[in-house]
């Protein structure tokens, strides 16, 4: 727990002109697969990487996986931005939104959603 | 080790925890199906399959009644506590299908006020549910095998706990880190009713039970009390370990430091909560910590698996965790103010019985430490052991023993023959069994009473007698009560007409002790079936030295032969006692 919260604390939101960064926010993620890997076998734990498959085709995901990994994410992105986001905007399970397809795909989602509300929009 | 678990909303993530976390003690894991409490507890097939069961439920559907009360409706009390008690009926109908069954608390989300001010009065809603858990407690604190957790602490050290999103996405109340922490809970909690848990804490001294090095600066420079927030949080790491003690969890020293400096400063500074003679052994020198804890580990007559160790210093830590991994190292904030805490949150000190032994535990090693001191000075091994006067009581399983006689079955390694672990009901259901036979035997000498510390049990098969269990506590190893035990039970069956006895011993990790015994105590060995062989029609001999009493009820059978067993301490090694 102790470790968590140092590392949270390291990650600081670089904003450049408005935006965000998506490499803070692969961080952020990052530690939420660090969680989340604690309920999978050794053998389908995610790795940190932007083109780790989480939902839908090849993904290591279920519904329930991914809800536990959409809740734990939204907790450290509140504590990152200081304001809450929510990843359920959109349907999370329907392959038509493809957000939570890849981490990578995920990240962009998030940079989406907090430029949105920067500009006011959410 | 088979867990099953029964809830009312889905606990999946839970069990991902359980069977994904490699700590001991490893777990498989299966699930009724949720929504179906009672149907699950009381169907006994897939119970019958399990060692323990987890029962998490939510207060509203367990108790209906209690609906009326989130509603801000009048609740009817009476039915409330009648549905309270059909439950408890069933988890208490259940807990023959399992060894032990563990149920939660049952908490309430923080977003659930009631009526704020009013939520502790009259039917506040808080109110209410502290009833409820303290009537829920007292149905089943008799249960013997049945422990209610403490859901609430979960809840705390997790922050708010509860997820409204978890429940409308998959029926589960919890954020992640709530079943994280049950997880960590429900694997001490079966670890303790296996007896698995530590027994012994070894401090380091400097920068740990107090601030500052007193070789520098002295005992009277020592940061410890006072009006000084770092002194006063080496005092109430102190207290903590003295409760620690108090529960019967030895303590013990291990400091590089010159020996006669630090305990002037435990026996002398003013504010020291901890003196010389609360610890059962230290080495303070200077040579290597992991060697001076092997050392205290023999000398205590404990296992390596039993003790935890505290030092401030990482260096330290790493060498013990490298050199002893049985050893649990854990983890030490630098901040001394989370000493206390840190301490009182570790898990691995709980444990399923509280007797009246644990209380006395640390007397009992102060007693030992005399022992020695007299073994040093008289000439002789046996000279020694007739010198403590050593009284053995033999009795019965009643009501006033099982406790401790459950524990010792349950928590003794080094001296047992079969390693059989058993609950309450089990123990009891084997007992009633025609031809089984279970004493416990209680041994005091001039220096103290060591309680009840050992146990052993027969089957008896048509001629011949089979030693089920034969356990003896480590704090009376060696004082020749292992062979006053194998005497009585040879007379018992001597008595009987029997033709033989026999003891099958199965190897584990930690009873080579028991095994050395039995090499020695006289019986044949078959290597091939590792069982040790005694014929009855020859006297096993008493040891010289020790006295042996029947307890009040025992000496009413007529299997003892209406003879006193009183024997000389200082008698023959043959005592015809038992006999007709």
């Amino acid at each position: 727990m102790e470790q968590t919260r140092l590392a949270d604390v390291s990650i600081k939101p670089t904003s450049t002109n408005g935006g965000t960064k998506l490499t803070d926010v692969l961080n952020v993620i990052y530690e939420s697969i660090s969680d989340l890997n604690m309920q999978l076998p050794v053998e389908r734990r995610i790795d940190k990487s932007p083109a780790s498959v989480l939902f839908g085709d090849g993904g290591t995901l279920d519904s329930l996986g991914l809800s536990n990994f959409i809740v734990i994410t939204e907790q450290k992105l509140q504590e990152f931005f200081s304001f809450s986001v929510d990843l359920t905007e959109d349907d999370p399970f329907s392959p038509a939104t493809g957000h939570f397809r890849t981490v990578h795909s995920l990240a962009s989602y998030v940079c989406e959603l907090a430029e949105k509300r920067s500009a006011g929009a959410l | 080790m088979k867990l099953h678990l029964i809830s009312d909303f889905n606990l999946e993530t839970l069990q991902r925890y359980l069977v994904n976390d490699t700590a001991s003690p490893k777990l498989s894991v299966t699930s009724a199906p949720f929504g179906q409490v009672f149907p699950a507890l009381l169907q006994s097939a897939a119970a019958d399959a399990s060692d323990f069961a987890l029962v998490w439920t939510s207060p509203e559907k367990i108790v209906p009644a209690f609906a009326a009360a989130l509603d801000q409706t009048a609740v009817d009390e009476n039915r409330l506590m009648s549905e309270l008690r059909q439950f408890a009926d069933v988890l208490l109908q259940a807990k023959q299908h399992f060894r032990s069954i563990f149920v939660v608390s049952w908490t309430l989300p923080p977003h659930l006020r009631g009526n704020g001010v009013l939520s502790l009065r009259g039917q506040g809603i808080r109110k209410l549910l502290l009833k409820m858990n303290l009537a829920l407690a007292e149905e089943l604190d008799n249960s013997g095998s049945i422990y209610l957790l403490d859901g609430q602490r979960w809840m705390e050290t997790t922050g708010n706990g509860y997820s409204p999103k978890m429940w409308y996405l998959t029926k589960t109340p919890f954020q992640s880190e709530v079943f994280r922490r049950a997880a960590t809970e429900v694997k001490a909690a079966i670890s303790a009713v296996l007896g698995d848990s530590k027994k012994l804490v070894i401090v380091d001294l400097d920068n740990t039970l107090w601030g500052g090095v007193v070789g520098d600066l002295g005992w009277g420079g020592l940061r410890l009390g006072g009006h000084d927030y770092r002194g006063e949080a080496f005092v109430d790491f102190q207290r903590a370990l003295k409760s620690l003690q108090n529960r019967g969890i030895l303590l013990a020293i291990a400091s590089r430091n010159e020996e006669s400096v630090a305990l002037e400063a435990l026996a002398k500074h003013p504010e020291m909560v901890l003196r010389p003679s609360d610890f059962a052994a230290w080495r303070i020198n200077w040579n290597d910590k992991a060697a001076n804890i092997a050392e205290l580990v023999a000398e205590l007559n404990l296992g390596l698996q039993s003790v935890v160790f505290i030092d401030d210093n990482p260096v330290e830590r790493a060498r013990v965790r490298e050199a002893l991994p049985e050893v649990y190292v854990p983890e030490w904030p630098d901040d001394k103010t989370l000493f206390a805490s840190s301490l009182l949150d570790l898990n691995c000190f709980d444990s399923a019985y509280v007797t009246g032994e644990d209380a006395s535990r640390h007397h009992m090693y102060t007693a030992e430490k005399e022992r020695e001191q007299l073994k040093r000075i008289v000439s002789s091994a046996e000279e020694w052991l007739l010198s403590l006067d050593t009284e053995v009581t033999v009795e019965e399983l009643n009501d006033t023993n099982r406790v401790r006689a459950l524990q010792l079955l349950n928590k003794t390694n080094q001296m047992n023959l079969s390693t059989r672990r058993l609950t309450e009901p089990e123990l009891l259901a084997w007992q009633q069994q025609n031809g089984r036979k279970l004493w416990v035997f209680r041994v005091k000498d001039k220096f103290g009473d060591s309680g009840l510390t050992g146990i052993l049990s027969l089957e008896i098969e048509a001629d011949s007698a089979r030693i089920v269990d034969f356990v003896l506590s480590c704090r009376v190893m060696g004082r020749k009560v292992e062979q006053a035990m194998v005497a009585f039970a040879a007379q018992y069956c001597s008595n009987l007409g029997l033709r033989e006895m026999r003891a099958d011993y199965i190897l584990t990790a930690k009873n080579k002790p028991c095994f050395n015994f039995w090499i020695s105590s006289g019986f044949s060995y078959d290597q091939k079936e590792n069982r040790f062989t005694s014929p009855l029609d020859q006297v096993y001999g008493f040891p010289r030295g020790i006295a042996v009493h029947l307890s009040h009820s025992l000496k009413s059978d007529s299997v003892y032969s209406n003879k006193q067993i009183a024997l000389d301490p200082k008698g023959a090694s043959a005592l015809p006692l038992l006999t007709n």
